[in-house]
């Protein structure tokens, strides 16, 4: 067999003459290469099953950032405000003083309460004995549990329900502002004391809608259940993560009915469909061996690979075919299009991974992992696709119904290549560049809106109509709550946490930032403080102050929740909550509190940027921000660079980058008229889509160059480019379109914005590739040129 | 339509300059009663506790030394020059142009210009310093007197003289404390002659516009220093001051006089309000208390408020009319001189504090949302 297939290598290479050392290597030991395939991939796609979701809150965060290290440092004593979720039982008629209403909600209340992972001391609700009416009397205080003793459900008892309800002073924390609908707060335990796990999110979450939401929305038809909470919001991410294995069996269906219409070839189709899927193996297993887990965000990568593996694969099948047509057998053309492809295929490839591992200069965790997760598919498809895929072509060549379609293809006469080659006619081409001119003019005009971070309301990971950001909406507009908040960290030694002089600084700070745009309120022991010292004087407004007698504040702040202020009084919060998160309101915001910081400098404190979902945001907005110029440039010459390299000519470089800058422009006003911002997930996506899109110009201009090469005329070689090269180009385009296009319908926000921006990049470089890149090349290409060095 | 009515006037540029105009301004933090109060356009959107109309201005203080005044009858709201910026309890003007506010830290301001400007006048460590000088010389006196008594006098004036030590020694302690303590309202009869009362037993008064304030907290039996609250003045020049547990004094002499009035109620009193030509006055407190007096508030007379909540302060239109504000956004209204209210609860439900008449039975109301103006109903104009 092996002697068989040396015979047929030798004589093949006489047909087509001498191939290189490594096309030799290849090609002679066909049979061990593919019995080497096999074992590798079977050991990878076991390794590839082992590999671990990961979606850890730490991964998606700067991690160096002040804000984020000083957030971590103290993570202990902040856990207990983040940590809780919200259950807001809302009647669809009337109010909540009814007697079905209560029921439903005590109910609800029980079922949460044994829910596991909740704090079941810390659970309130209006049912729980924790949350009482108070009252000044001429003898003190007077109170009790807001749930009248011997309460019936009669009219009697909902009417001193109600009484106790305004006393108690719920409504907007615990009770809507509109009595439609009440509160159940539940706090959580990050590990579960009872059983030392920590909580499962995915679990938790689920339980939420089966016992709570779906079991009561059937007991009770008149109510609406409404959550959210951290945990709620993993636990949606995570059942969004699950319509990755849907997506990539319909991108698997969608990539070969279009590999069949293309090539009406089965080994045409099934092949690089293999040998793509043998990529993705390859790619998981390698990061799982190096400790790597998969993300919400890597999880992208496997169908890039896919895609870029079926793309470089059509560019075999074409050549394949084109050679087969020619007359050489299965072999001979498996090595010509070996011989032609290494070069342009492998620069295409290393372009690929170095324009991804231009991501690594972000410090962000969830990035860089992506970049290596991109870098390592990448360098695995040089493999998979130039050796793998036209050895096993070599075996099979095309069916004869491919044979048959690709002869018709190359006998017809090719009308539309015909009408796109005069993109590279002298009267046509100056038309072009003054179109992209003017296209680059638009895009930058709206580009200018381009915003960076988070841009949407509620939990941006999630769509805005999706279910929890509908019952944030709920939440937000019917109580006195808001969903950003930026925690400036007070530290000092302990218990002097609620010193005068501390406490007369953080209030004079509240009071200066309430007054910036954008902050809705703010609260830290201040604020209960004098809340404290006005109960404690019979509720009168005049005493809403903060005393600077110590043993006052003291007594004022003993039952101060737990979130304020650490065990030995070490470290206190202020909290400010902000009307949106959006980056110019953080930027505002982090100003102001750094300058305040610096208006009161003391020994005896310190002041500490920033934690809450808003300090996250503004430390990650900041490092986004300072990486995407550097991130554009980096990825911009690292491609000229290459290009540089391969074809030793500006003009190459310039024919190829140009399409791309265009794209990339457009891109920005895309996301800015679409509210996309710049964020942890469309950053990366700037980067791939040059990286990626770099490949159609290297294979059309190197098919260029070389018809060039053999005397064509510009206009004429760009035919025969695009006669060879330009079905494939177009086929590629679709096909990496494809790959990403499924993410469009992620129910994960950022998944989707990263589907929508990629699928128009891949469908724009294509187009600018073959309509621009002959355009500029009629100015910077010299025919004789090209032919005179050739001649040499 | 409060935030068309009461949008601030845009004056101050400053007020929202942000960024790094605060690090360059370094005034690297003075005591709260030397800190000029901050610039501030929400300042009339947030915590306000009394305000008082003169003729063509209406000045409302509060929260951070707040002091408000509109001369479009409300619709605009500037802040004046404080330089204080504590919690600011009460306001009142002797005349159109003399006006004096009080507060937290025991500041007492004065205005010369109808409100536009303030100075500081006096504030808790002068009153401290006051106070121990009294105590000072009072044990002095005592001592002075044991000298010179027989054997007979000796034991009492021993025993007074313990009293009066304990006190010297109270008061040093409250000095070392600081400033800390409030003065809760203030009412001058004329622009000379005026009084602030407070917490603890505060009582101070001056017979020269606030140029000096003497000690007036032992002329009244409040040996339980209970909080005065307030303090007001019938048209007959009855003076009432009415505070915590029910303690209630009055002065039929302008002031130097004070005697104990059998206090109708044992829980806090917030108000005191002249409601006609004569010696007739309201007294009204926790818990919706209400009581009357006809005669300069030696004998009251309880009034159905028809509330529990607590009420804060009150207005009367100079005839037949007075509206009572108070906390959970009650509002009780009178047409019948004060022998009977209707009570009304405003949506918010949120607290107010002081309300007053400004014309054709509209009102301007101050409290936890800041100001806003309502009509007879409690309803937001």
């Amino acid at each position: 067999m092996s002697n068989a297939n040396n015979g047929a290598a030798s004589q093949s290479s006489k047909a087509i003459g001498p191939g290189s050392f490594a096309e030799n290597l290849i090609f002679t030991n066909r049979s061990v290469i593919l019995s080497l395939f096999l074992l590798v991939t079977v050991f990878f796609a076991y390794n590839a099953s082992q590999i671990k979701p990961d979606a850890s809150f730490e991964r998606l965060i700067p991690l160096e950032h002040p804000f984020i290290v000083n957030m971590l440092e103290n993570r202990d004593d902040l856990e207990n405000l983040g940590n809780f979720i919200r259950i807001a039982v809302s009647v669809k008629e009337g109010d909540i003083f009814n007697k079905a209403y209560m029921q439903t909600l005590s109910e609800i209340t029980d079922e949460v309460f044994y829910l596991s992972g909740v704090d079941r001391s810390a659970l309130k609700s209006l049912w729980t004995p924790n949350v009482r009416w108070v009252e000044v009397t001429e003898d003190g205080f007077q109170g009790g549990p807001v749930i009248p003793d011997g309460y019936d459900g009669s009219q009697a008892s909902l009417d001193q329900l109600r009484q106790n309800v305004l006393k108690s002073g719920q409504v907007g924390s615990l009770v809507a502002d509109n009595f439609k609908s009440t509160v159940i707060y539940a706090p959580l335990f990050e590990i579960n004391p009872e059983t030392g796990k920590p909580l499962d999110y995915k679990a938790f979450s689920l339980e939420l809608e089966k016992q709570v939401r779906d079991k009561y929305h059937e007991k009770n038809p008149s109510i609406q259940v409404h959550i959210i909470g951290f945990a709620k919001k993993v636990g949606d991410l995570i059942e969004g993560i699950g319509a990755i294995a849907t997506f990539a069996l319909v991108t698997i269906c969608l990539t070969m009915t279009f590999l069949v219409i293309y090539s009406r070839c089965i080994i045409a189709t099934v092949v690089p469909v293999i040998t793509s899927i043998v990529a993705v193996f390859w790619q998981l297993g390698i990061l799982k061996l190096l400790g790597y887990g998969i993300d919400p965000y890597s999880v992208l990568v496997p169908f890039l690979v896919f895609a870029i593996g079926i793309s470089h694969g059509v560019q075999i099948v074409n050549q394949i075919s084109e050679q087969q047509a020619s007359g050489l057998n299965a072999l001979a053309s498996s090595r010509m299009a070996f011989r032609n492809l290494v070069r342009p295929g492998i620069l295409a490839l290393v372009s690929d991974a170095f324009g991804f591992l231009t991501l690594l200069i972000i410090q962000i965790d969830v990035i860089k992992d992506l970049a290596v997760a991109a870098g390592v598919g990448v360098a695995v498809i040089i493999v998979t696709n130039l050796i793998l895929h036209p050895v096993m072509m070599s075996f099979t060549g095309l069916s004869k119904g491919g044979m048959k379609h690709a002869k018709k293809v190359e006998n017809s006469e090719h009308k539309h290549w015909r009408v796109l080659s005069f993109m590279s006619h002298p009267s046509v081409a100056p038309i072009s560049i003054l179109i992209a001119i003017l296209g680059c003019t638009i895009g930058l005009y709206y580009q200018k809106d381009l915003k960076i971070g988070d841009l949407d309301k509620g939990a941006p990971e999630l769509r805005p109509d999706s279910r929890y950001n509908l019952d944030n909406d709920f939440i937000i507009s019917n109580y006195s709550t808001s969903a950003d908040i930026l925690v400036v960290m007070v530290k000092t030694a302990p218990e002097e946490c609620a010193t005068y002089e501390l406490m007369d600084v953080m209030d004079r700070m509240q009071w200066k930032l309430q007054n910036v745009e954008g902050v809705q309120s703010t609260a830290s022991l201040v604020t209960v403080s004098k809340l404290v010292t006005k109960a404690l004087n019979e509720g009168s407004y005049k005493w809403f102050e903060l005393s600077r007698n110590e043993s006052i504040i003291n007594s004022s702040i003993q039952r101060a929740p737990s979130g304020l202020v650490n065990t030995d009084c070490s470290m206190t919060p202020m909290i400010v909550y902000l009307n949106d998160h959006e980056a110019e309101t953080l930027e505002r915001v982090v100003d102001v509190v750094k300058s305040l910081i610096d208006e009161y400098p003391s020994e005896n404190y310190t002041f500490l940027l920033g934690a809450g979902n808003a300090g996250v945001e503004a430390a990650t907005n900041q490092v986004i921000e300072k990486a995407k110029d550097v991130m554009l440039i980096s990825v911009y010459a690292v491609v000229s660079f290459l290009c540089l390299v391969t074809f030793r000519s500006f003009a190459a470089v310039i024919c190829i980058v140009t399409p791309l800058a265009l794209t990339s422009v457009l891109c920005e006003a895309l996301m800015a008229q679409l509210g996309i911002g710049v964020k942890v997930a469309t950053l990366p996506v700037i980067a791939l889509g040059v990286g990626i899109g770099v490949d159609y110009g290297i294979y059309i201009y190197s098919q260029l160059e070389n018809k060039l090469r053999h005397g064509y005329p510009l206009q004429e070689a760009y035919f025969e480019t695009l006669r060879s090269t330009g079905k494939a180009v177009s086929f590629t385009g679709v096909t990496l379109a494809l790959g990403v296009f499924t993410w469009i319908f992620s129910p994960i926000k950022f998944q989707a914005d990263m589907g929508i921006l990629l699928f128009f990049m891949f469908l724009w470089n294509m187009i600018g590739s073959m309509w621009l890149l002959p355009a500029l090349a009629r100015f910077l290409v010299r025919p004789k040129k090209v032919s005179t060095v050739e001649a040499k | 339509m409060r935030s068309i009515l009461c949008r601030f006037a845009r004056t101050s540029a400053l007020a929202l300059a942000l960024g790094g105009s605060w690090s360059s301004n370094s005034f690297s933090f003075e005591d709260v009663l030397d800190t000029p109060a901050f610039s501030s356009e929400i300042a009339y959107q947030h915590l306000l506790l009394d305000v008082q109309i003169l003729t063509s201005r209406w000045v409302a203080v509060g929260e951070k030394g707040h002091i408000l005044f509109s001369e479009d009858t409300g619709k605009t709201w500037q802040q004046a020059d404080v330089p204080v910026s504590v919690l600011l309890t009460a306001v009142h003007f002797a005349s159109d142009s003399m006006g004096w506010a009080v507060g937290h830290g025991g500041v007492i301001l004065v205005s010369t210009d109808g409100g536009l400007t303030w100075t500081k006048q006096f504030d808790g460590n002068e009153a401290n310093q006051s106070i121990i000088r009294q105590a000072e010389k009072y044990v002095a006196e005592l001592e002075a007197d044991l000298e010179s008594a027989t054997e007979d006098e000796a034991g009492d004036i021993e025993y007074e003289l313990e009293e009066a030590l304990f006190s010297l020694e109270d008061a040093e302690i409250d000095a070392e404390v600081g400033a800390s303590k409030p003065f809760l309202d203030v009412y001058f009869i004329n622009e000379q002659k005026g009084f602030v009362v407070g917490a603890y037993g505060f009582l101070f008064a001056t017979n020269d516009g606030g140029q000096t304030w003497d000690n007036y907290g032992d002329r009244v039996e409040n040996f339980d220093r209970f909080h005065l609250n307030a303090i007001g003045q019938t048209a007959n020049e009855s003076l009432i001051i009415a505070g915590e547990a029910g303690v209630m004094f009055r002065s039929q002499d302008g002031g130097d006089t004070w005697e104990t009035v059998d206090s109708p109620y044992d829980g806090s009193w917030f108000g005191i309000l002249s409601i006609d030509e004569a010696d007739g006055a309201l007294a009204f407190g926790l818990r919706g208390n209400l009581y009357k007096t006809t005669d300069g508030g030696a004998v009251w007379e309880q009034i159905d408020s028809k509330t529990t909540s607590t009420l804060m302060g009150a207005s009367f239109d100079g005839d037949a009319g007075i509206t009572i504000a108070g906390n959970s956004g009650v509002i009780l209204t009178s047409r019948d001189g004060g022998d009977s209210f209707q009570e009304m609860i405003r949506e918010d439900r949120l607290g107010n504090v002081s309300v007053a008449y400004v014309d054709d039975g509209e009102l301007v109301l101050v409290g936890e949302s800041g100001v806003n103006l309502i009509n007879s109903f409690g309803q937001n104009l």
